[in-house]
Protein backbone atom coordinates (compact mmCIF):
# COMPACT_ATOMS: atom_id res chain seq x y z
CA UNK A 1 0.00 0.00 0.00
CA UNK A 2 2.93 2.94 0.66
CA UNK A 3 4.92 2.03 -1.76
CA UNK A 4 1.43 2.20 -4.33
CA UNK A 5 0.49 5.07 -2.89
CA UNK A 6 4.09 6.99 -3.18
CA UNK A 7 4.03 6.22 -6.63
CA UNK A 8 0.57 7.57 -7.98
CA UNK A 9 1.53 10.76 -5.61
CA UNK A 10 4.47 10.80 -7.71
CA UNK A 11 2.68 9.83 -11.16
CA UNK A 12 0.08 12.81 -10.09
CA UNK A 13 2.54 15.08 -9.28
CA UNK A 14 3.29 14.33 -13.23
CA UNK A 15 0.08 15.43 -14.77
CA UNK A 16 0.81 18.82 -14.31
CA UNK A 17 -0.23 20.80 -17.12
CA UNK A 18 1.31 24.70 -18.42
CA UNK A 19 -1.73 26.16 -20.48
CA UNK A 20 -1.36 29.66 -21.80
CA UNK A 21 -4.29 31.79 -22.80
CA UNK A 22 -3.71 34.56 -25.15
CA UNK A 23 -5.90 36.22 -27.97
CA UNK A 24 -6.82 40.16 -28.63
CA UNK A 25 -8.75 42.01 -26.28
CA UNK A 26 -12.42 41.10 -26.06
CA UNK A 27 -12.52 37.62 -27.02
CA UNK A 28 -13.16 36.26 -23.82
CA UNK A 29 -10.30 34.82 -22.26
CA UNK A 30 -11.08 35.97 -18.61
CA UNK A 31 -14.78 34.48 -19.08
CA UNK A 32 -13.77 31.32 -20.30
CA UNK A 33 -11.63 30.63 -17.68
CA UNK A 34 -14.04 31.75 -15.11
CA UNK A 35 -16.55 30.37 -16.33
CA UNK A 36 -14.46 26.67 -16.57
CA UNK A 37 -13.57 27.25 -12.74
CA UNK A 38 -17.58 27.73 -11.92
CA UNK A 39 -17.23 31.68 -11.42
CA UNK A 40 -19.09 34.52 -11.53
CA UNK A 41 -18.83 36.16 -14.89
CA UNK A 42 -21.39 38.55 -15.22
CA UNK A 43 -18.75 41.48 -13.29
CA UNK A 44 -15.58 40.72 -15.56
CA UNK A 45 -13.39 43.44 -16.17
CA UNK A 46 -10.81 44.37 -19.06
CA UNK A 47 -7.87 42.32 -17.48
CA UNK A 48 -5.29 44.47 -16.62
CA UNK A 49 -1.98 41.78 -16.30
CA UNK A 50 -2.86 38.26 -15.90
CA UNK A 51 -5.09 35.85 -13.77
CA UNK A 52 -3.93 32.21 -12.76
CA UNK A 53 -6.21 29.59 -12.33
CA UNK A 54 -5.02 26.20 -11.18
CA UNK A 55 -7.64 23.51 -10.99
CA UNK A 56 -7.95 20.00 -11.20
CA UNK A 57 -9.70 18.24 -14.67
CA UNK A 58 -10.01 14.70 -15.21
CA UNK A 59 -7.16 14.13 -12.93
CA UNK A 60 -4.39 16.41 -14.32
CA UNK A 61 -3.41 19.49 -13.00
CA UNK A 62 -4.28 22.52 -15.14
CA UNK A 63 -1.90 25.60 -14.80
CA UNK A 64 -4.12 27.74 -16.87
CA UNK A 65 -2.98 31.20 -17.59
CA UNK A 66 -4.92 33.98 -18.80
CA UNK A 67 -2.92 36.97 -20.08
CA UNK A 68 -4.45 40.51 -20.75
CA UNK A 69 -4.94 41.08 -24.19
CA UNK A 70 -5.09 45.02 -24.89
CA UNK A 71 -1.82 46.17 -27.29
CA UNK A 72 0.04 47.43 -24.90
CA UNK A 73 -0.09 44.35 -23.04
CA UNK A 74 1.46 41.75 -25.86
CA UNK A 75 4.59 42.56 -25.52
CA UNK A 76 4.09 40.80 -22.07
CA UNK A 77 2.89 37.73 -23.48
CA UNK A 78 6.53 36.24 -24.12
CA UNK A 79 7.14 36.16 -20.97
CA UNK A 80 4.94 33.51 -20.22
CA UNK A 81 5.80 31.26 -23.12
CA UNK A 82 8.20 28.92 -21.05
CA UNK A 83 7.22 25.70 -20.66
CA UNK A 84 3.72 25.81 -22.01
CA UNK A 85 2.02 22.41 -23.08
CA UNK A 86 -0.82 23.78 -24.64
CA UNK A 87 -1.58 27.43 -26.42
CA UNK A 88 -5.20 27.95 -26.13
CA UNK A 89 -6.22 31.24 -28.83
CA UNK A 90 -9.21 32.93 -27.76
CA UNK A 91 -11.20 34.32 -30.77
CA UNK A 92 -14.06 36.63 -30.56
CA UNK A 93 -16.07 35.27 -33.51
CA UNK A 94 -18.41 38.66 -33.52
CA UNK A 95 -15.26 40.58 -33.95
CA UNK A 96 -15.06 41.07 -38.00
CA UNK A 97 -13.29 43.90 -37.68
CA UNK A 98 -10.30 42.51 -36.11
CA UNK A 99 -9.74 39.27 -37.28
CA UNK A 100 -7.30 40.25 -39.61
CA UNK A 101 -5.30 40.99 -36.27
CA UNK A 102 -5.69 38.03 -34.67
CA UNK A 103 -4.50 36.44 -37.57
CA UNK A 104 -1.50 38.38 -37.95
CA UNK A 105 -1.05 37.93 -34.15
CA UNK A 106 -1.55 34.14 -34.11
CA UNK A 107 0.77 33.87 -36.74
CA UNK A 108 3.70 35.45 -34.78
CA UNK A 109 2.84 33.32 -31.78
CA UNK A 110 3.45 30.35 -33.98
CA UNK A 111 6.72 31.58 -35.15
CA UNK A 112 8.01 31.68 -31.54
CA UNK A 113 10.38 28.65 -30.53
CA UNK A 114 9.56 28.70 -26.90
CA UNK A 115 5.83 27.58 -27.97
CA UNK A 116 7.11 25.12 -31.26
CA UNK A 117 5.95 21.79 -28.84
CA UNK A 118 2.89 23.42 -27.69
CA UNK A 119 -0.86 21.84 -29.18
CA UNK A 120 -2.86 24.81 -30.42
CA UNK A 121 -6.46 24.91 -29.07
CA UNK A 122 -8.66 27.72 -31.11
CA UNK A 123 -11.64 28.86 -29.27
CA UNK A 124 -14.14 30.45 -31.63
CA UNK A 125 -15.71 32.59 -28.77
CA UNK A 126 -19.29 33.69 -28.53
CA UNK A 127 -21.10 31.18 -30.55
CA UNK A 128 -24.00 32.52 -28.51
CA UNK A 129 -23.91 35.89 -30.10
CA UNK A 130 -26.31 36.46 -33.40
CA UNK A 131 -23.48 38.16 -35.07
CA UNK A 132 -20.93 35.34 -34.39
CA UNK A 133 -19.13 33.87 -37.18
CA UNK A 134 -18.86 30.15 -37.69
CA UNK A 135 -15.90 28.03 -36.32
CA UNK A 136 -15.97 26.73 -40.35
CA UNK A 137 -15.46 31.16 -41.08
CA UNK A 138 -13.21 31.49 -38.14
CA UNK A 139 -10.93 29.09 -39.90
CA UNK A 140 -10.84 30.60 -43.21
CA UNK A 141 -9.88 33.84 -42.05
CA UNK A 142 -7.18 32.94 -39.57
CA UNK A 143 -6.04 30.47 -42.47
CA UNK A 144 -5.43 27.38 -39.94
CA UNK A 145 -5.25 25.24 -42.73
CA UNK A 146 -1.85 26.34 -43.47
CA UNK A 147 -0.16 25.67 -39.97
CA UNK A 148 1.98 22.99 -40.35
CA UNK A 149 4.10 23.36 -37.39
CA UNK A 150 1.37 22.78 -34.13
CA UNK A 151 -1.28 20.35 -33.53
CA UNK A 152 -4.47 22.38 -33.29
CA UNK A 153 -8.40 22.73 -33.36
CA UNK A 154 -10.78 24.86 -33.54
CA UNK A 155 -13.29 24.78 -31.55
CA UNK A 156 -16.86 26.94 -32.01
CA UNK A 157 -17.79 27.45 -27.73
CA UNK A 158 -19.66 30.35 -25.99
CA UNK A 159 -17.70 31.26 -22.62
CA UNK A 160 -21.23 32.81 -21.07
CA UNK A 161 -23.44 29.45 -22.03
CA UNK A 162 -20.37 27.57 -21.52
CA UNK A 163 -21.42 25.29 -24.47
CA UNK A 164 -18.49 23.08 -25.80
CA UNK A 165 -15.63 24.68 -23.13
CA UNK A 166 -15.53 21.17 -21.65
CA UNK A 167 -15.11 19.55 -25.08
CA UNK A 168 -12.05 21.36 -26.37
CA UNK A 169 -10.28 21.20 -22.73
CA UNK A 170 -10.46 17.72 -23.34
CA UNK A 171 -9.19 17.77 -26.71
CA UNK A 172 -6.52 19.72 -25.42
CA UNK A 173 -5.72 17.36 -22.99
CA UNK A 174 -5.89 14.57 -24.86
CA UNK A 175 -3.38 16.12 -27.62
CA UNK A 176 -1.01 16.69 -24.74
CA UNK A 177 -1.57 13.60 -22.81
CA UNK A 178 -0.82 11.51 -25.68
CA UNK A 179 2.52 13.61 -26.38
CA UNK A 180 3.93 13.92 -22.71
CA UNK A 181 2.73 10.81 -20.63
CA UNK A 182 2.98 7.93 -23.35
CA UNK A 183 3.19 5.95 -20.32
CA UNK A 184 -0.22 5.68 -19.54
CA UNK B 1 21.56 -22.28 7.80
CA UNK B 2 22.54 -23.11 11.22
CA UNK B 3 20.29 -26.10 11.61
CA UNK B 4 21.27 -27.76 8.41
CA UNK B 5 25.37 -26.92 9.91
CA UNK B 6 24.57 -28.26 13.42
CA UNK B 7 22.75 -31.43 11.65
CA UNK B 8 26.12 -32.53 9.95
CA UNK B 9 28.77 -31.38 12.55
CA UNK B 10 26.92 -34.28 14.75
CA UNK B 11 24.16 -37.10 14.64
CA UNK B 12 23.51 -37.97 17.95
CA UNK B 13 21.62 -35.08 19.13
CA UNK B 14 18.21 -35.56 16.69
CA UNK B 15 15.66 -35.74 19.26
CA UNK B 16 16.72 -32.61 20.96
CA UNK B 17 17.03 -30.80 17.89
CA UNK B 18 13.55 -31.95 16.40
CA UNK B 19 11.65 -30.16 18.57
CA UNK B 20 13.63 -26.74 17.55
CA UNK B 21 13.36 -27.04 14.56
CA UNK B 22 9.79 -27.47 14.80
CA UNK B 23 9.53 -24.74 17.21
CA UNK B 24 11.09 -22.25 14.66
CA UNK B 25 9.16 -23.52 11.93
CA UNK B 26 5.95 -22.54 14.01
CA UNK B 27 6.95 -19.30 14.56
CA UNK B 28 8.23 -19.10 11.54
CA UNK B 29 4.51 -20.19 9.76
CA UNK B 30 2.95 -17.93 12.54
CA UNK B 31 4.90 -14.77 11.54
CA UNK B 32 3.76 -15.64 7.99
CA UNK B 33 0.41 -15.80 8.65
CA UNK B 34 0.63 -12.58 10.56
CA UNK B 35 1.79 -11.26 7.89
CA UNK B 36 -0.92 -11.94 5.01
CA UNK B 37 -3.78 -10.99 8.25
CA UNK B 38 -2.24 -7.35 7.97
CA UNK B 39 -1.86 -7.43 4.34
CA UNK B 40 -5.58 -9.04 3.98
CA UNK B 41 -6.38 -6.05 6.38
CA UNK B 42 -4.95 -3.09 4.58
CA UNK B 43 -6.57 -4.33 1.47
CA UNK B 44 -9.78 -4.84 3.14
CA UNK B 45 -9.75 -1.04 4.26
CA UNK B 46 -9.07 -0.06 0.45
CA UNK B 47 -11.68 -1.64 -0.32
CA UNK B 48 -14.00 -0.04 2.42
CA UNK B 49 -12.82 3.21 1.14
CA UNK B 50 -13.57 2.65 -2.99
CA UNK B 51 -16.99 1.11 -1.39
CA UNK B 52 -17.79 4.28 0.27
CA UNK B 53 -16.95 6.26 -2.87
CA UNK B 54 -19.32 3.89 -5.20
CA UNK B 55 -22.11 4.12 -2.59
CA UNK B 56 -21.82 8.11 -2.13
CA UNK B 57 -20.96 8.39 -5.67
CA UNK B 58 -24.16 7.03 -6.93
CA UNK B 59 -26.42 8.24 -4.89
CA UNK B 60 -25.22 11.63 -5.48
CA UNK B 61 -25.78 10.92 -9.25
CA UNK B 62 -28.86 9.74 -8.47
CA UNK B 63 -29.71 12.53 -6.93
CA UNK B 64 -29.05 15.09 -9.78
CA UNK B 65 -30.43 12.71 -12.19
CA UNK B 66 -33.72 12.86 -10.28
CA UNK B 67 -32.99 17.00 -10.61
CA UNK B 68 -32.72 16.88 -13.98
CA UNK B 69 -35.76 14.55 -15.02
CA UNK B 70 -37.72 16.91 -12.30
CA UNK B 71 -37.03 20.03 -14.06
CA UNK B 72 -39.85 21.68 -14.80
CA UNK B 73 -39.78 22.62 -18.57
CA UNK B 74 -42.55 25.56 -18.46
CA UNK B 75 -41.82 28.30 -15.51
CA UNK B 76 -38.50 29.65 -16.86
CA UNK B 77 -37.43 30.54 -13.42
CA UNK B 78 -37.97 27.53 -11.60
CA UNK B 79 -36.00 25.96 -14.53
CA UNK B 80 -33.52 28.26 -14.15
CA UNK B 81 -32.59 27.83 -10.12
CA UNK B 82 -32.58 24.06 -10.89
CA UNK B 83 -29.98 24.30 -13.65
CA UNK B 84 -28.51 26.12 -11.55
CA UNK B 85 -28.64 23.74 -8.42
CA UNK B 86 -27.26 20.93 -11.03
CA UNK B 87 -24.42 22.65 -11.87
CA UNK B 88 -23.10 23.15 -8.41
CA UNK B 89 -24.01 19.54 -7.67
CA UNK B 90 -21.96 18.04 -10.75
CA UNK B 91 -18.76 20.32 -9.96
CA UNK B 92 -19.24 19.14 -6.40
CA UNK B 93 -19.38 15.52 -7.90
CA UNK B 94 -16.57 16.24 -9.96
CA UNK B 95 -14.40 17.75 -7.03
CA UNK B 96 -15.59 14.47 -5.10
CA UNK B 97 -14.19 12.60 -7.75
CA UNK B 98 -11.05 14.37 -8.25
CA UNK B 99 -10.49 14.18 -3.81
CA UNK B 100 -11.04 10.29 -4.22
CA UNK B 101 -8.65 9.36 -6.90
CA UNK B 102 -5.85 8.23 -5.01
CA UNK B 103 -7.53 5.29 -3.90
CA UNK B 104 -9.47 4.43 -6.98
CA UNK B 105 -8.77 1.78 -10.05
CA UNK B 106 -8.26 3.04 -12.81
CA UNK B 107 -11.44 1.51 -14.21
CA UNK B 108 -13.58 2.83 -11.33
CA UNK B 109 -11.87 6.41 -12.34
CA UNK B 110 -13.09 5.87 -15.54
CA UNK B 111 -16.25 4.92 -15.15
CA UNK B 112 -16.77 7.69 -12.54
CA UNK B 113 -15.81 9.97 -14.79
CA UNK B 114 -17.97 8.78 -17.60
CA UNK B 115 -20.65 9.25 -15.75
CA UNK B 116 -19.66 12.99 -14.96
CA UNK B 117 -19.82 13.65 -18.22
CA UNK B 118 -23.00 11.84 -19.18
CA UNK B 119 -24.32 13.64 -16.19
CA UNK B 120 -22.95 17.30 -18.28
CA UNK B 121 -24.22 16.32 -20.93
CA UNK B 122 -27.95 15.42 -19.83
CA UNK B 123 -27.74 19.21 -18.17
CA UNK B 124 -26.89 20.78 -21.88
CA UNK B 125 -29.69 19.29 -23.79
CA UNK B 126 -32.52 19.97 -20.65
CA UNK B 127 -31.19 23.26 -20.50
CA UNK B 128 -31.41 23.41 -24.52
CA UNK B 129 -35.14 22.26 -24.08
CA UNK B 130 -35.87 24.64 -20.75
CA UNK B 131 -34.01 27.96 -21.67
CA UNK B 132 -34.10 27.83 -25.35
CA UNK B 133 -31.01 30.10 -25.93
CA UNK B 134 -31.43 33.96 -27.36
CA UNK B 135 -30.50 32.85 -30.77
CA UNK B 136 -33.32 31.28 -32.13
CA UNK B 137 -35.88 33.73 -31.18
CA UNK B 138 -33.68 36.54 -32.27
CA UNK B 139 -32.81 34.66 -35.97
CA UNK B 140 -36.57 35.00 -36.99
CA UNK B 141 -36.48 38.80 -35.90
CA UNK B 142 -33.48 38.92 -37.91
CA UNK B 143 -35.02 37.40 -40.78
CA UNK B 144 -38.28 39.58 -40.71
CA UNK B 145 -36.03 42.95 -40.56
CA UNK B 146 -34.17 41.45 -43.41
CA UNK B 147 -36.88 41.56 -45.61
CA UNK B 148 -37.47 45.01 -45.77
CA UNK B 149 -33.77 46.39 -46.55
CA UNK B 150 -30.86 43.91 -47.12
CA UNK B 151 -32.61 40.46 -48.56
CA UNK B 152 -30.31 40.84 -51.52
CA UNK B 153 -27.49 41.89 -49.63
CA UNK B 154 -27.81 39.73 -47.06
CA UNK B 155 -28.62 36.54 -49.39
CA UNK B 156 -25.89 37.17 -51.54
CA UNK B 157 -23.11 37.58 -48.81
CA UNK B 158 -24.02 34.36 -47.10
CA UNK B 159 -24.02 32.64 -50.27
CA UNK B 160 -20.62 34.06 -51.38
CA UNK B 161 -19.09 33.44 -47.93
CA UNK B 162 -20.38 29.08 -48.33
CA UNK B 163 -19.13 29.15 -51.91
CA UNK B 164 -15.65 31.60 -52.02
CA UNK B 165 -12.52 29.58 -50.50
CA UNK B 166 -10.61 32.78 -50.66
CA UNK B 167 -10.07 34.35 -47.38
CA UNK B 168 -10.12 37.58 -48.01
CA UNK B 169 -13.95 37.67 -49.80
CA UNK B 170 -15.06 35.90 -47.08
CA UNK B 171 -13.86 38.41 -44.95
CA UNK B 172 -15.34 41.54 -46.50
CA UNK B 173 -19.15 39.44 -47.16
CA UNK B 174 -19.10 38.41 -43.50
CA UNK B 175 -18.21 41.75 -42.59
CA UNK B 176 -20.97 43.58 -44.91
CA UNK B 177 -23.48 40.80 -44.07
CA UNK B 178 -24.30 41.43 -40.19
CA UNK B 179 -23.81 44.94 -38.99
CA UNK B 180 -25.95 47.91 -39.10
CA UNK B 181 -24.84 51.31 -38.39
CA UNK B 182 -23.61 54.39 -40.57
CA UNK B 183 -20.49 54.94 -42.62
CA UNK B 184 -19.08 57.80 -44.06
CA UNK B 185 -21.39 60.91 -43.34
CA UNK B 186 -20.37 64.73 -42.66
CA UNK B 187 -22.74 67.02 -40.86
CA UNK B 188 -25.80 64.60 -40.70
CA UNK B 189 -28.35 63.84 -38.30
CA UNK B 190 -28.61 60.01 -37.93
CA UNK B 191 -31.13 57.92 -36.18
CA UNK B 192 -32.15 54.33 -35.98
CA UNK B 193 -34.67 52.89 -34.59
CA UNK B 194 -35.11 50.02 -31.63
CA UNK B 195 -36.10 47.14 -34.08
CA UNK B 196 -33.45 48.14 -36.43
CA UNK B 197 -30.12 47.68 -33.99
CA UNK B 198 -32.09 45.01 -30.86
CA UNK B 199 -29.02 42.89 -30.17
CA UNK B 200 -27.03 43.39 -33.54
CA UNK B 201 -23.59 44.29 -34.10
CA UNK B 202 -23.81 48.26 -35.09
CA UNK B 203 -20.78 50.17 -36.42
CA UNK B 204 -20.11 53.80 -36.54
CA UNK B 205 -17.09 55.01 -38.85
CA UNK B 206 -15.97 57.58 -40.31
CA UNK B 207 -17.94 60.66 -39.56
CA UNK B 208 -17.96 64.25 -39.11
CA UNK B 209 -19.77 66.75 -37.20
CA UNK B 210 -22.79 64.49 -37.43
CA UNK B 211 -25.26 63.98 -34.26
CA UNK B 212 -26.56 59.95 -34.16
CA UNK B 213 -29.07 58.54 -32.15
CA UNK B 214 -29.22 54.97 -31.58
CA UNK B 215 -32.94 53.72 -30.04
CA UNK B 216 -32.57 50.11 -28.63
CA UNK B 217 -30.29 47.59 -27.47
CA UNK B 218 -27.34 46.74 -29.64
CA UNK B 219 -24.95 43.59 -28.66
CA UNK B 220 -21.83 45.45 -29.66
CA UNK B 221 -21.16 48.66 -30.36
CA UNK B 222 -18.10 49.90 -33.02
CA UNK B 223 -17.50 53.72 -33.37
CA UNK B 224 -14.36 54.27 -35.40
CA UNK B 225 -12.50 56.94 -36.64
CA UNK B 226 -15.73 59.70 -35.86
CA UNK B 227 -14.60 63.37 -35.42
CA UNK B 228 -16.45 65.97 -33.64
CA UNK B 229 -19.70 63.98 -33.15
CA UNK B 230 -22.50 63.89 -30.49
CA UNK B 231 -23.49 59.61 -30.07
CA UNK B 232 -26.48 58.47 -28.09
CA UNK B 233 -26.78 55.12 -27.65
CA UNK B 234 -29.14 52.74 -25.77
CA UNK B 235 -28.14 49.58 -23.50
CA UNK B 236 -25.44 47.98 -24.85
CA UNK B 237 -25.58 44.51 -23.73
CA UNK B 238 -21.73 43.60 -24.09
CA UNK B 239 -18.26 45.62 -24.93
CA UNK B 240 -18.40 49.53 -26.87
CA UNK B 241 -15.39 50.28 -28.43
CA UNK B 242 -14.53 53.42 -29.74
CA UNK B 243 -11.31 53.57 -31.62
CA UNK B 244 -9.74 57.00 -33.52
CA UNK B 245 -12.11 59.53 -32.18
CA UNK B 246 -11.58 63.08 -31.50
CA UNK B 247 -14.26 65.47 -30.19
CA UNK B 248 -16.65 63.71 -29.77
CA UNK B 249 -19.45 63.56 -26.74
CA UNK B 250 -20.71 60.24 -26.02
CA UNK B 251 -23.47 58.63 -24.18
CA UNK B 252 -24.33 55.17 -23.32
CA UNK B 253 -25.04 52.42 -20.44
CA UNK B 254 -22.78 49.08 -21.70
CA UNK B 255 -21.10 46.13 -19.95
CA UNK B 256 -17.36 47.30 -20.69
CA UNK B 257 -15.86 50.18 -22.67
CA UNK B 258 -12.87 49.65 -24.58
CA UNK B 259 -11.53 53.25 -25.47
CA UNK B 260 -8.21 53.45 -27.80
CA UNK B 261 -5.91 56.26 -29.42
CA UNK B 262 -8.74 58.53 -28.83
CA UNK B 263 -7.96 62.18 -27.86
CA UNK B 264 -10.40 65.42 -26.78
CA UNK B 265 -13.74 63.40 -25.98
CA UNK B 266 -16.16 63.21 -23.36
CA UNK B 267 -18.06 60.00 -22.24
CA UNK B 268 -21.09 60.21 -20.35
CA UNK B 269 -21.47 56.49 -18.97
CA UNK B 270 -22.88 53.69 -17.14
CA UNK B 271 -20.73 50.49 -17.19
CA UNK B 272 -21.47 47.62 -15.52
CA UNK B 273 -17.57 46.35 -15.38
CA UNK B 274 -14.83 48.45 -16.23
CA UNK B 275 -13.89 51.08 -18.76
CA UNK B 276 -10.40 51.26 -20.19
CA UNK B 277 -8.29 53.50 -22.13
CA UNK B 278 -5.16 53.04 -24.35
CA UNK B 279 -3.40 55.02 -25.95
CA UNK B 280 -5.82 58.06 -25.31
CA UNK B 281 -5.66 61.55 -24.33
CA UNK B 282 -7.73 64.24 -22.31
CA UNK B 283 -10.93 61.40 -21.94
CA UNK B 284 -13.37 62.87 -19.51
CA UNK B 285 -16.23 60.87 -17.98
CA UNK B 286 -19.42 61.58 -16.56
CA UNK B 287 -22.53 59.26 -15.41
CA UNK B 288 -24.75 58.74 -17.89
CA UNK B 289 -27.85 61.12 -18.20
CA UNK B 290 -29.53 60.85 -20.88
CA UNK B 291 -33.15 59.29 -21.61
CA UNK B 292 -35.69 58.27 -24.18
CA UNK B 293 -39.26 56.58 -24.06
CA UNK B 294 -38.99 53.18 -23.32
CA UNK B 295 -35.44 53.30 -22.37
CA UNK B 296 -36.24 50.99 -19.59
CA UNK B 297 -37.65 48.00 -21.83
CA UNK B 298 -34.03 47.90 -23.51
CA UNK B 299 -32.33 47.92 -20.10
CA UNK B 300 -33.97 44.72 -19.87
CA UNK B 301 -33.36 43.53 -22.96
CA UNK B 302 -29.56 44.22 -22.64
CA UNK B 303 -29.67 42.01 -19.15
CA UNK B 304 -27.34 45.04 -17.87
CA UNK B 305 -27.79 46.06 -14.00
CA UNK B 306 -28.81 49.70 -13.63
CA UNK B 307 -27.57 49.39 -10.15
CA UNK B 308 -24.19 49.32 -10.66
CA UNK B 309 -22.58 52.02 -12.38
CA UNK B 310 -18.47 52.00 -12.29
CA UNK B 311 -18.43 55.25 -14.54
CA UNK B 312 -15.58 56.54 -12.68
CA UNK B 313 -13.25 53.73 -12.03
CA UNK B 314 -11.07 53.99 -15.22
CA UNK B 315 -8.27 51.61 -16.08
CA UNK B 316 -5.54 53.27 -17.60
CA UNK B 317 -3.19 50.48 -19.80
CA UNK B 318 -0.61 53.12 -20.55
CA UNK B 319 -1.08 54.35 -16.95
CA UNK B 320 0.55 51.06 -14.21
CA UNK B 321 1.49 53.53 -11.71
CA UNK B 322 -1.14 52.30 -8.73
CA UNK B 323 -0.52 55.43 -6.84
CA UNK B 324 -0.57 58.22 -9.09
CA UNK B 325 -3.83 59.54 -11.07
CA UNK B 326 -3.26 58.68 -14.86
CA UNK B 327 -2.87 62.09 -16.70
CA UNK B 328 -5.02 60.53 -19.63
CA UNK B 329 -8.43 60.85 -18.15
CA UNK B 330 -10.33 62.90 -15.67
CA UNK B 331 -13.81 63.54 -14.27
CA UNK B 332 -16.15 66.09 -15.83
CA UNK B 333 -16.59 68.41 -13.15
CA UNK B 334 -20.15 68.63 -12.52
CA UNK B 335 -20.52 72.39 -13.18
CA UNK B 336 -20.30 71.75 -16.73
CA UNK B 337 -21.96 68.28 -16.98
CA UNK B 338 -24.77 68.21 -19.88
CA UNK B 339 -28.05 66.55 -18.65
CA UNK B 340 -30.24 68.23 -21.53
CA UNK B 341 -29.71 66.14 -24.40
CA UNK B 342 -29.94 67.98 -27.54
CA UNK B 343 -32.28 65.36 -30.31
CA UNK B 344 -32.22 66.89 -33.13
CA UNK B 345 -35.06 65.14 -35.90
CA UNK B 346 -33.47 63.90 -39.07
CA UNK B 347 -33.65 66.01 -41.84
CA UNK B 348 -34.29 63.11 -44.30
Amino acid sequence: MGLLTILKKLKQKEREMRLLMLGLDNAGKTTILKKFNGEDVSTISPTLGFNIKTLEHRGFKLNIWDVGGQKSLRSYWRNYFESTDGLVWVVDSADRLRLEDCRKELNALLLEERLAGATLLVFANKQDLPGALSKEAIREALALDDIKTHHWSIIGCSAITGENLLTGVDWLLDDIAARIFTAD
Amino acid sequence: MEVGAGNGDTGLSDTVKIPERLLRRDQARLEEAERRKDAKESQTVSEEKSDFFSATFNSEKAAIEHLINTCPGTDRDAACKTLEEVTHKIQQLQKFLNDSMMFLTSYELRQAQASVQKLQSSLAEKRDVALPKKKFAFRSRQAGAAKNTETTQSTAATEKSKSDSVVGSVLEAAISADMCGFSNADSKVLTKKADEIQQRDVLLSHLTNCKVTLYGSPSTLHIKNVRNCQILCGPVSSSVFVDQCSGCTLSFPCQQLRTHNTTDTKIYLHVTSRAIIEDCQNVAFAPFTWTYPGMDDDFIVSGLDRERNNWSQVDDFNWLAANTPSPNWSVIPEAVRTDAWEIAVPSE
